[in-house]
């Protein structure tokens, strides 16, 4: 048993020279470090361009004409109740209409993921900076204006 | 003549058969489309089984589940869907 403590004790003092010869290795060589750490990087965020969404979400053939037309006027509703929220008309938080807004994003994803699971994916990657602008009243009311 | 009459009758019939798989398969989108509609404005249907096309983006649907609706372009450009 004594031995054995005795081991423990030592062995930080013993671990300590094995560590300061690598101690200096990474800023002896710093290019290898970065390289290696690269591909552990989180991908930079595609930018959203939502005119391509628009686009490619009125030209899919995954959703019928008048699933289109549905879809617009419920979009268009919640822009509506965003404006009145911004106007202060609509006494409601943000944090209610992130709700409507899922819901208006889930049925858009139900009609495209078995037919454009492309664009599905493409919908799902831009939810969040999407929800950015809405929830943001100078980017909201710069891209109402568009 | 009469083997011309025959030949004409068969190509028409021919006709008719080969283009009843694209009508088919655009009463199928129809019915695709408006199962979409109903859904989005959480009306019960199931799937839309038959459709009557009334005029342009006006038909009546008629649901699985029994329910049947009129779901039609109004003038404002909205889709309205009424049970009926």
């Amino acid at each position: 048993m004594p031995a054995k403590s005795a081991a423990k004790a030592e062995a930080p003092v013993a671990k300590a020279p094995a560590k300061a010869p690598a101690a200096p290795a990474p800023s002896a060589q710093p290019p290898k470090k970065d390289i290696a750490q690269e591909p552990a990087k989180p991908k930079a965020e595609a930018p959203l361009d939502l005119t391509s969404l628009e686009t490619r979400l009125k030209e899919t053939k995954a959703i019928g004409l008048m699933t289109k037309i549905a879809l617009k006027n419920q979009v268009d509703d919640l822009l509506n109740q965003f404006r009145a929220f911004y106007a202060g008309k609509l006494q409601t938080t943000l944090a209610d209409l992130r709700r409507p807004y899922d819901l208006l994003v889930l049925k858009v994803l139900s009609l495209l993921q078995d037919s454009d699971p492309t664009l599905a994916a493409a919908i799902v990657a831009s939810r969040e900076a999407i929800w950015g602008i809405l929830s943001d009243r100078a980017k909201f009311a710069n891209f109402a204006s568009n | 003549m009469s083997k011309r009459v025959t030949g004409f009758a068969l190509m028409i019939g021919m006709a008719a058969f080969a283009a009843m798989p694209s009508l088919a398969a655009d009463d199928a989108a129809t019915r695709k489309d408006l199962t979409a509609v109903i859904a989005l404005q959480g009306l019960p249907c199931g799937e839309v089984v038959s459709v009557r096309t009334q005029g342009e983006n006006d038909h009546v649907a008629s649901c699985k589940d029994g329910n049947r609706y009129h779901v039609f372009l109004n003038s404002t450009g909205r889709v309205v869907v009424e049970k009926q």
